[in-house]
């Protein structure tokens, strides 16, 4: 029988040892590498609480445009998405690093911007659903971050109907990018960096991982409200300790608690929660030191 | 002391999970500082007989004198099939177990369906606690052979007007935690917790504000969801935002109280 507490005399059970989950927590430096500005609401103020809170020295941050459809997010539109993070970059340039958005359907302006953001500061691209990763559209996008040094953040989702290839269950986004158009980029352009976002994000995080394990110019983030039990396991299981990066997307509680209760090594969760996303903005030259 | 009010184990049909038995979850338990899980049998969601999963699950804490006191057992009980009122006795007078899980999504009838309120209202006439899932995992990642559908928290609302009386544990709150004043004041004055699992427990701080510090429990809906952002998010409050009799209300005195320990 179970027992209650009030059934039980002290020789019956002794108490576990104390787990200071806040120690483990500071214990890791780390570096956010899916974050937003200026989308779900919040104030910049309250994010940066979060970061303290959970001890998040930087966060890497954008701002996409997210209606549906591709034509609306016009230059002026992910102008000012762009202009927002260059504001937040501006008020704590200790804390963020600026990922810039563009839409591939207008290319020549995407490729102005992406000079005014990097020469700005920015330290990397963050693509939205517009336009999927492995379109012509997006080439010369590819090759100038493949010139520069910088990975490519790509919104990403793989649920029923996308990734199971099962259109009778409904797409939830068609024209998200899926494992497969991840995998179709990352052969065309072995030397670019691609970043699948959010494997908590909502979508089928083991298809992906089989999608895209041979792959490695692709990393993916653990960021997402959906904080499944042995996903982070599962990723590292496939993918290797190095392609894995540390990242929220307004889920900081489940970002940080699932690599924590993770089984992984302190070298490997040093690696996700800093090292590996450190490692890649090196090659540029804006790593932290 | 810690108290999880939301552990499972059981098996998962559509996905590997670790941590399901009551070894593993012990052992994690210890691992983690945990004194006591409520648990239950996920197995009762998928067979159609649920009596069957709360004979194996009392057989799992009864197997080893290490279990005994760490985990206080929740029967599934399914009221439109056949049985469930001996089911019920049985359980209670020979499984020891401290509350009920309803699964209506699963079981494919309605809260509001006269069979659950019988059930809830003879639950709280033997002093059980009624828990209440959103949702057991997110729906846009489920397999084909899942359902597809989650409650919204206004969803648990009509049962809680029924059964006004019952204790009721409000389990991963993944969706609409953001109800009106009205709603807001009927959770407040009912004899409900929320557990801290679910992904809309987005800012705790401000919850306690407008719940009140009474009204969460830890908890971490294992193994399903990972085991400690439940927890993180009672531990990360500052002292600012949560005194000492606050986090000892959140880490188990809200547990005790609706468990009646």
């Amino acid at each position: 029988m179970g027992g209650s507490l009030l059934e039980l005399s002290a020789n019956d059970y002794s108490a576990p040892d104390s787990y200071d989950i806040m120690k483990e927590v500071m214990k890791y430096r780390k570096i956010n590498a899916h974050e937003h500005v200026d989308l779900y609401g919040g104030k910049i103020e309250d994010q940066i609480d979060f970061a303290d809170r959970l001890g998040m020295e930087k966060l890497a941050i954008s701002r996409p445009f997210t209606k549906q459809l591709a034509i609306e997010a016009t230059p002026e539109e992910f102008r000012n998405c762009n202009d927002s993070v260059l504001n937040a970059m501006k008020l704590y340039p200790d804390r963020y690093l600026g990922m810039c958005y563009v839409n591939p359907l207008y290319g020549k302006e995407s490729l102005e911007e992406i000079k005014r953001c990097i020469d700005l500061g920015m330290v990397g691209l963050k693509v939205y659903h517009q336009v999927k990763i492995n379109s012509p559209l997006f080439y010369p996008i590819i090759e100038k971050f493949i010139d520069l040094k910088m990975i490519i953040l790509m919104h990403a989702h793989c649920g029923l109907g996308v990734g199971g290839k099962r259109p009778k269950y409904g797409n939830i986004q068609p024209n998200a990018s899926i494992p497969e158009d991840f995998v179709e980029a990352a052969i065309r352009y072995p030397e670019a960096m691609f970043q699948y976002a959010h494997t908590g994000g909502g979508g089928d995080w083991e298809y992906a991982c089989k999608a895209m394990k041979d792959y490695p110019n692709i990393f993916v983030d653990t960021s997402g409200s959906n904080n499944q039990g042995g996903m982070v396991d599962y990723v590292l299981k496939y993918l290797g300790e190095d392609r894995l990066f540390f990242g929220t997307d307004n889920s900081y509680y489940q970002g940080v608690g699932n690599i924590l209760s993770s089984t992984l090594n302190e070298t490997q969760k040093n690696k996700i929660f800093f090292e590996n996303f450190n490692n890649v903005l090196r090659k540029a030259g804006n790593h932290v030191d | 002391m810690l108290i999880d009010v939301n552990a499972n184990i059981g098996h998962w049909p559509f996905q590997q999970t670790n941590c399901n038995t009551c070894q593993a979850l012990l052992e994690r338990m210890e691992k983690f500082g945990i004194d006591v899980s409520v648990v239950s049998n996920m197995n009762g969601i998928f067979y159609k007989d649920t009596q069957a999963s709360n004979e194996e699950l009392h057989k799992e804490i009864t197997s080893d004198q290490r279990f005994r006191g760490r985990f206080l057992p929740f029967a599934i009980i399914n009221p439109i099939y056949a049985g469930w009122k001996r089911d019920l006795d049985i359980c209670i007078s020979t499984m020891g177990i401290k509350g009920i899980r309803l699964y209506p999504k699963y079981h494919d009838y309605e809260l509001t369906d006269p069979a659950c309120i019988e059930l809830v209202n003879m639950a709280s006439d033997r002093g059980l606690v009624v828990a209440l899932t959103l949702r057991m995992a997110d729906s846009r990642s489920r397999s084909w052979m899942d359902i597809d559908r989650e409650w919204n928290l206004v969803d648990v609302i009509p049962i809680i007007k029924e059964v006004p009386d019952a204790r009721f544990l409000i389990l991963n709150i993944a969706n609409g935690i953001h109800v009106n004043e009205e709603e807001t004041a009927l959770f407040k004055n009912s004899n409900v917790k929320f557990d801290t699992s679910g992904r809309n427990i987005y800012n705790l701080s401000a919850l306690i504000n407008k719940f009140g510090k009474d009204m969460f429990a830890l908890g971490t809906h294992s193994p399903i969801l990972d085991y400690l952002t439940g927890l993180l998010r009672v531990e990360s409050l500052r002292e600012s935002e949560a005194d000492e009799a606050t986090m000892e209300l959140l880490r188990s005195g809200n547990a005790k109280r609706i468990l009646g320990l």
